[in-house]
């Protein structure tokens, strides 16, 4: 009872002077706030910013103008690519210098004449040396899309090849020739029916090879990728903030005063470690409300949610205790409790996803107990994976979350005897 | 009785802070624990409360051993520290309140207890203000206020009137006189003129051990009718005694290069002798008589003065 009783008293206290949780509470926020106003708005509702293609057309006929709407007719693709008319390469150049664009399609003199003719019909590609991920989206969907085209243009080579034939000999068409071009047409037209596939290309299919899971995967949840790395962060500190203000109350004497009043040493540590985790769990929440709120990522599978943030939060709670156990006045805490969360932040992949960290970078940031509830919250808010497909991670989470209250606990204890 | 140590034993280290001390204390008594720094107050009170373990002897809050039902025991128990421990963030009110809850006192009853000791500190005006724009009394006062909240059977006060105003000190000994109708009160301070004002019997403590015991009537008979002659300067002590004739008249008490300290029937008559023999053998630069009193007793069984 009287645990209960205290764990809200130390939490009353941090409603009546937040001080420096605030600012603490402020990092993860305005830190996805920088990737916010660098990614831009269309990131937060959902997308990724489109990918910029240049298209100088010197052929300027009428199938060179259909070029531009191989990368934005219809389909998934009409919002992933942005196409922009240069009049010559020097325009282009320049759009590249500024890192405006991400390639440059050439359509080259004589384009449409040589499918007309049946001939080789040449698009040249150039991407923009400054920039890696996009040119190679660009570049991947170019090929494809010419690539259906070639089927169909194979197709329909043999009615094309009687059009030209007849355009060359200079007189009208007879309605049997008229007949037998459109069945030509139409015999096409049945043979490539299965291609209606063309409109479910996506940027999915054409990550290059090696990208099998990341940022790219899938612009929809991009805040969902970084968020949950932020607010462990951000977590991990208010818990070393929760946990000074329990060692300045043992300096002050506030903890021998209350083990004045008919207080077991055992119920007082119960108050304060309920107290430690009740707040980091409400934080960590109010954290992800406002992830949802202003960044859009979708709260999926609330209970895996709720057990990943509680694991961790009793995970954070018992180091910060832990560490209040140990350390013998306010700067070495700070000094150890700062230590350890910066070689959690890297190892865990705190900065940088660990999905893209090399193989066993991420194996290591895997087991690491901010590592494996970010990629956790990962798991469910990026790859919509339920708590059983993220129960590794999650179970990794609680693993040392009990270890470490374990650890807390005796040396709190020991302290107290002491 | 409420309050009973009885042979109690501390040693920190090197340093022996309690050498078998034993008192106690009755319902509607103040007992007054005086000594110097580093007598053994605070130990005495950490042991009652149950916060030091004491390595012998025995302490008793009505009946109830605080070390083997030290939870019990300290239900009885208001405890002022010696060192203001408040919430700096919180209002006087909430502080309270806090302490209030932490024995018991939910509600209506803890809202009134908390208006009534307000009320006794003088803070009732300041009750919902953060206590980090309290003056050091004000802090004092309402230190004082998280410790008798409860209506406890027994108060411990380590020193609680340190660094006061003379007003304000007057007013929290009426104060703890008030609360003393039915509590026993153990007071510790090192204020000689305190424990004359305020407690019905006194202890003297030093160096861990309980020097005297008893009401201020039987402390200052026990002091006798004798007064204290204290010489300083610089002596050569060790020829001194033998060259003054010590007898009934004068007593030497202490007698150091620096420092003579005499018990005499009548300084009237002695002094001029006094003077005389001790500036033979080196020089005198102070002369102090004191009249009989807690403090001549105090000096007497110590060998030293409280305040330094
Ligand atoms: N936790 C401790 N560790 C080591 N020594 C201690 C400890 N507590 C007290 N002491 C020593 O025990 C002796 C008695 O200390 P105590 O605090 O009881 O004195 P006090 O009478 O309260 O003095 P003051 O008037 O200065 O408060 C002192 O010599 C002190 O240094
Ligand atoms: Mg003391």
């Amino acid at each position: 009872m009287n645990a209960l009783v205290i764990a809200c008293h130390h939490l009353f206290r941090i409603v009546r002077s937040p001080g420096l949780i605030l600012i603490l509470l402020a990092i993860p926020l305005t830190l996805a706030g920088i990737e916010y106003a660098a990614f831009g708005p269309t990131v937060a509702s959902g997308r990724l910013p489109p990918i910029k293609v240049l298209v100088l057309d010197e052929d300027r006929s009428f199938l060179a103008g259909a070029v531009p709407q191989l990368f934005t007719s219809g389909g998934p693709l009409k919002d992933t690519f942005e196409t922009l008319a240069v009049p010559d390469r020097a325009a282009a150049q320049a759009l590249f210098q500024k890192n405006d664009a991400a390639a440059l399609v050439i359509v080259p003199a004589g384009f449409q004449q040589a499918l007309l003719d049946g001939r080789r019909a040449e698009l040249q590609f150039a991407p923009n040396p400054l920039q890696t991920f996009s040119p190679q989206i660009a570049e991947s969907v170019l090929s494809m899309v010419t690539l259906i085209g070639n089927g169909l243009y194979q197709q329909a080579l043999t009615p094309l090849q009687r059009i030209n034939a007849l355009k060359n000999s200079g007189r009208q068409p007879t309605a049997d020739e008229i007949a037998e071009i459109s069945r030509g047409f139409f015999e096409a037209g049945r043979r490539v029916n299965g291609l209606s596939a063309i409109n479910n290309i996506s940027v999915t299919s054409v990550r290059p090879a090696g990208q099998r899971e990341g940022i790219g995967a899938s612009p929809q949840a991009f805040f969902a990728f970084i968020f949950p790395g932020l607010v462990i962060f951000g977590v991990m500190f208010v818990s070393q903030s929760l946990g000074l203000r329990l060692l300045r109350d043992r300096t002050r004497g506030l903890e021998r005063r209350v083990a004045m009043a008919p207080v077991s040493p055992a119920t007082q540590l119960a108050g304060s470690f309920l107290f430690m985790i009740v707040g980091l769990f409400v934080i960590l929440m109010l954290l992800m409300l406002v992830g949802a709120a202003v960044f859009r990522i979708e709260l999926r599978h609330p209970p895996a949610l709720l057990l990943i943030g509680a694991g961790f939060s009793v995970f954070a709670a018992a180091l910060h205790l832990a560490i209040i156990g140990i350390a013998k006045d306010d700067r070495s805490a700070s000094f150890i409790g700062t230590g350890i969360i910066m070689v959690l932040a890297l190892l865990g992949g705190t900065f940088i996803p660990a999905e893209q960290f090399p193989d066993f970078l991420r194996r290591v940031a895997f087991v690491m107990p901010n590592g494996a509830a970010q990629q956790a919250f990962i798991d469910v808010l990026a790859h919509g994976r339920t708590l059983a497909e993220a129960s590794t991670r999650v179970g990794v989470t609680w693993a040392w979350a009990l270890a470490m209250l374990g650890a807390a606990l005796v040396l709190s204890r020991r302290r107290a005897i002491a | 009785m409420l309050i009973e140590a009885r042979n109690l034993r501390k040693r920190f280290g090197d340093v022996e802070a309690l050498a078998g001390v034993s008192f106690h204390v009755k319902s509607g008594e103040i007992y007054g624990l005086l000594g110097p720094n580093g007598a053994g107050k605070s130990t005495t009170i950490n042991i009652l409360c149950g916060l030091v373990q004491p390595d012998g002897g025995e302490a008793r809050l009505n009946g109830i051993d605080v070390v083997r039902n030290a939870v019990d025991a300290r239900r009885l128990l208001g405890v002022v520290p010696q060192e203001v421990a408040l919430y700096s963030e919180l209002s006087a009110r909430d502080n309270l309140a806090f302490f209030g809850r932490l024995y018991g006192l939910r509600g209506a009853d803890l809202r009134a207890r908390i208006g009534v000791v307000l009320e006794q500190v003088s803070l009732a005006d300041r009750a919902k203000e953060p206590i980090e724009r309290f003056s050091g009394g004000m802090l004092r006062r309402l230190n004082i206020a998280a410790g008798i909240l409860h209506r406890p059977k027994a108060v411990l006060l380590d020193e609680p009137t340190v660094g006061l105003d003379p007003q304000t000190r007057a007013s929290i000994l009426d104060l703890i006189r008030s609360i003393a109708t039915d509590a026993a009160i153990l007071y510790t301070t090192h204020y000689l003129d305190e424990a004359e004002r305020l407690c019905d019997r006194i202890g003297i403590i030093d160096h861990g051990a309980l020097l005297v015991e008893g009401t201020l009537a039987e402390l200052r008979t026990a002091a006798g009718e004798r007064e204290i002659v204290a010489l300083r300067g610089t002596f050569k002590s060790d020829a001194i005694p033998a060259a003054l004739g010590l007898g009934a008249e004068i007593q030497l008490l202490k007698s150091g290069p620096d420092e003579l300290l005499f018990t005499v029937t009548s300084a009237e008559r002695s002094l001029s002798g006094l003077l005389a023999t001790a500036g033979s053998f080196g020089e005198v630069r102070e002369v102090a008589v004191k009249q009989p009193s807690l403090e001549n007793l105090f000096i007497k069984l110590t060998g030293r003065e409280l305040r330094d």
